[in-house]
């Protein structure tokens, strides 16, 4: 018996390009931008005004129904809605994702008992709800009267979206929810292949979803200094010698990843096969990464090692890239050490940083080397940096076919995850 | 997941409870002198007490977790190496100090309203610029394993219960594969935070009698040793079906899912030592009498003894049956613990020696 795959059957995505994955992949495909002015809120006074904001002003009952394909019960939505379940985006986006890439995958009641591996972000907190229990300098809250009514209330649960999607989908297999920062989504999916390889699960649905468009968000990224200055759409500029800093965005990623044989026997379409994934810390500070790449170089080679590959198998690299100076630096180095001059590039430019989403919807848009022989482009990358010797594509996508490409996310604290994914054969 | 052979080995434990910080002996804590009320535990003062920046610059869960990773490095020895030694926790909700909310809050009012301008244009720089690392989570994993190097396979695993178990697997599934040879596991985490108390006050938890604790507990296990404190022999997640919306299963599906659950991760061979660490009176409720059906000669309940402290009960609760294993020499233990993020987790612990 040979050894166990996993293979990616289904897709779904919801970014600044819109709802679904095609919106996504056009929009790569074309070589464009979605950054833009934040609309879900007024940020006209917040030092950060720009995001990849997915276009709609408000997630709720509606948005959900529109987006069907995820069995809601009559009046479910709404309910939820009026319980406050709806007030964090990444609910609706991560919910929507996992609707289409369940049918995407053309999944039924034999894939019901399929586990969930999901990325998750943090909780959003409802400045509003706290702000109705300030008493002097104090914000009382606690338990018995100081509770709160019913319904969500200061801030959504962390793992809500997971819950909901298990529900929705009627998922009866495991859950795990990942909340490694801006790793979480690769490693959700790294996560879902380590089941599938050793038998612990046949299906799993997987991915990530995040919102930090949000008043505490923005304003707690741009405290930390990590969002560039310039409230522009060309504000996030991977690897180009005048990038200064990143563009927070949102949306989700969801896959359906299944052991390969029985998605050949059912008769599924295989987009990508996940040939290796691997984990590691940089153990170096809290605030920035390891300056020298080499616990990022220790990810991307064991990736590389696990799927018994050599690095010149890999034909293109979709860097973590937020477009600061300290990680762009520190992985291009990496990738040059181990790659040498294959094309790379970085999304963020053109849908932000989505933040514990970001490694899914960069896996997402990775399968474009596959469905249709596109690397995608590095937006607003203009001037080369000789600190980043790295042969970076240029805005627009580049035509070229290869077998294997790999994914690197990178989470504040220092979490790294590579995931390389094949051709499927 | 079940173990070749004995399982893995467990070198070295550490928790942080009411009781204190401590290696081994948790297990006369409880049996003999008792463990004190739960109780907000001491956050360890920083180097510099006064830099700002220390004290604002992480969690407490963030603290209490890299306070028993450095005690179970130094229990296990592990002072080489540890590049390659894996992380894996259990982690809860975000841990941001109240102090700070409410300073960001105050300066964002006028006229007794929240005003979205205001909290822009002067409530942001009302807080501490390092206030978001309060706010991530996945600290309570990384502030250990920056203090401590420790720079191999990690993940973190948000957790009502069953994530944590993930975490056991996850460094299971990494020493078995091959991605490194030792790892750290456990949990830490706080339902003292106002906002959580305030969370499971809404679900009802606390009105079910949930006594709600802070604590921490890592476990040092590895590939091969030669006397160790005692071997992982399985680590087992049962999902348990519950009605559409329902935050928990429903109690009479929990108790009919527990016992082919044990009997299936014990592999219908006995156990000695029943931990339990139900999350909530339902729970409890659920798996009350299967020590007594399993013929358990010992039962304790962890979230009873030692108060509930979310993504650390499980960890603290294999940490107690390692201990009652070797403090009243006996052989195998299980360990079933149930919370809201759904489903089973059973972990079955035997007693190590040479």
């Amino acid at each position: 018996m040979g050894a166990r795959r996993a293979v990616i059957t289904g897709v779904g995505a919801v970014s600044a390009f819109g709802v679904g994955y095609d919106a996504l992949a056009n929009g790569l495909a074309a070589g464009k931008s979605a950054v833009g002015p934040i609309r879900s809120f007024d940020a006209r006074t917040f030092p950060t005004r720009v995001a990849g904001e997915v276009p709609l002003d408000k997630t709720g009952a509606s948005f959900l129904e529109k987006h069907r394909g995820m069995l809601l019960h009559v009046g479910e939505a709404t309910a939820w809605e009026d319980a406050g379940l709806l007030r964090d985006r990444k609910v609706c986006f991560g919910l929507v994702a996992a609707a289409e890439a369940w049918r995407h995958a053309r999944c039924g009641g034999a894939e019901r008992k399929a586990s969930l591996s999901i990325g998750l972000g943090l909780e959003q907190a409802f400045l509003e709800d706290l702000a109705e229990q300030l008493d002097g300098d104090e914000i009382r809250i606690g338990a018995g009267d100081l509770a709160g009514p019913e319904g969500v209330r200061f801030r959504s649960r962390v793992d809500l979206t997971a819950e909901k999607i298990r529900a929705v989908i009627g998922l009866s297999g495991r859950v795990a929810v990942h909340v490694s920062a801006c790793a979480a989504g690769g490693m959700a999916v790294a996560h879902a292949a380590s089941w599938i390889e050793r038998g612990a699960a046949d299906v799993v649905l997987c991915g990530a979803a995040d919102s930090m468009v949000n008043p505490l968000g923005i304003g707690g990224m741009s405290r930390l200094g990590a969002p560039s200055p310039r409230a522009e759409p060309s504000a996030c500029r991977p690897f180009d010698r005048r990038r200064d800093g990143l563009v927070v965005g949102e949306g989700a990623a969801m896959f359906v990843v299944e052991e390969e044989s029985r998605a050949r026997a059912r008769g599924a379409e295989i987009f990508a096969v996940i040939a290796g994934h691997a984990t590691t810390q940089d153990a170096y500070r809290a605030t920035a990464p390891r300056p020298d790449g080499s616990r990022a170089l220790a990810a991307m080679e064991r990736a590389v090692r696990r799927a018994n590959l050599r690095p010149a198998d890999v034909g293109y690299v979709n860097a973590h890239g937020t477009g600061t100076q300290l990680n762009d630096i520190a992985e291009a180095k990496a990738i040059r050490a181990l790659f040498g001059d294959v094309p790379t590039s970085s999304i963020k430019g053109a849908v932000g940083h989505l933040m514990a989403a970001a490694g899914a919807i960069e896996l997402a848009a990775c399968l474009l080397a596959f469905t249709r022989d596109l690397l995608p482009g590095t937006a607003h990358f203009e001037e080369p940096d000789p600190e980043c010797p790295i042969h970076v594509i240029g805005p627009r996508p580049l035509a070229k076919r290869v077998d294997y490409v790999l994914s690197n996310s990178f989470g504040f604290g220092g979490q790294n995850v590579s995931v390389l994914l094949g051709r499927p054969r | 997941m079940r173990l070749d052979g004995k399982g893995l080995p467990v070198v070295a434990v550490s928790t942080l409870t009411a009781a204190g910080l401590s290696g081994p002996g948790l297990a006369r804590r409880v049996l003999e002198d008792g463990i004190p009320s739960p109780r907000e535990l001491a956050a360890p003062a920083p180097s510099r007490p006064e830099d700002i920046r220390q004290r604002k610059l992480m969690s407490r869960a963030a603290w209490f977790s890299a306070l028993v990773m450095r005690g179970a490095l130094a229990e296990a020895r592990w002072d080489e190496g540890r590049d390659e030694i894996g992380a894996f926790f259990g982690v809860g909700a975000s841990g941001a100090e109240m102090d700070e909310v409410a300073r960001l809050v105050a300066a964002s009012m006028v006229e007794g309203q929240f005003s979205l301008a205001r909290c822009g244009r002067e409530g942001l720089d009302a807080c501490n610029p390092l206030f978001a690392f309060q706010i991530m989570n996945n600290f309570t994993l990384c502030h250990g394993a920056i203090l401590e190097g420790l720079a191999g396979p990690n993940a973190a695993f948000f957790s009502r219960g069953a994530g944590t178990l993930t975490a056991l697997e996850e460094a299971c599934a990494a020493i078995t594969s091959g991605a490194c040879e030792r790892a750290l596991v456990g949990g830490a985490d706080t339902a003292l935070h106002p906002v959580t108390m305030a969370e499971l006050e809404r679900e009802g938890f606390l009105r079910q009698g949930l006594m709600p604790a802070e604590g921490a507990a890592a476990l040092a296990i590895t590939s091969e040793a030669e006397a160790p404190l005692g071997y992982v022999e399985a680590v087992r997640f049962f999902p348990v079906d519950r009605p559409r919306g329902a935050l928990v299963p429903r109690t009479g599906v929990l108790r009919d899912a527990a016992v082919p659950a044990a009997l299936d991760a014990l592999e219908d061979q006995p156990c000695d030592v029943v931990v339990l660490a139900p999350w909530g009176a339902p729970a409890r409720e659920a798996l009350v009498d299967l020590p007594e059906m399993l013929e358990a000669e010992l039962s304790v309940d962890a979230s009873l003894s030692l108060g509930e402290s979310l993504a650390a009960t499980p960890a603290l609760a294999w940490v107690l049956a390692l201990d009652l294993l070797v403090h009243l020499d006996k052989h195998r233990a299980l360990v079933l613990s149930a919370g809201p993020d759904g489903d089973l987790g059973a972990v079955v612990l035997t007693k190590g020696g040479a």
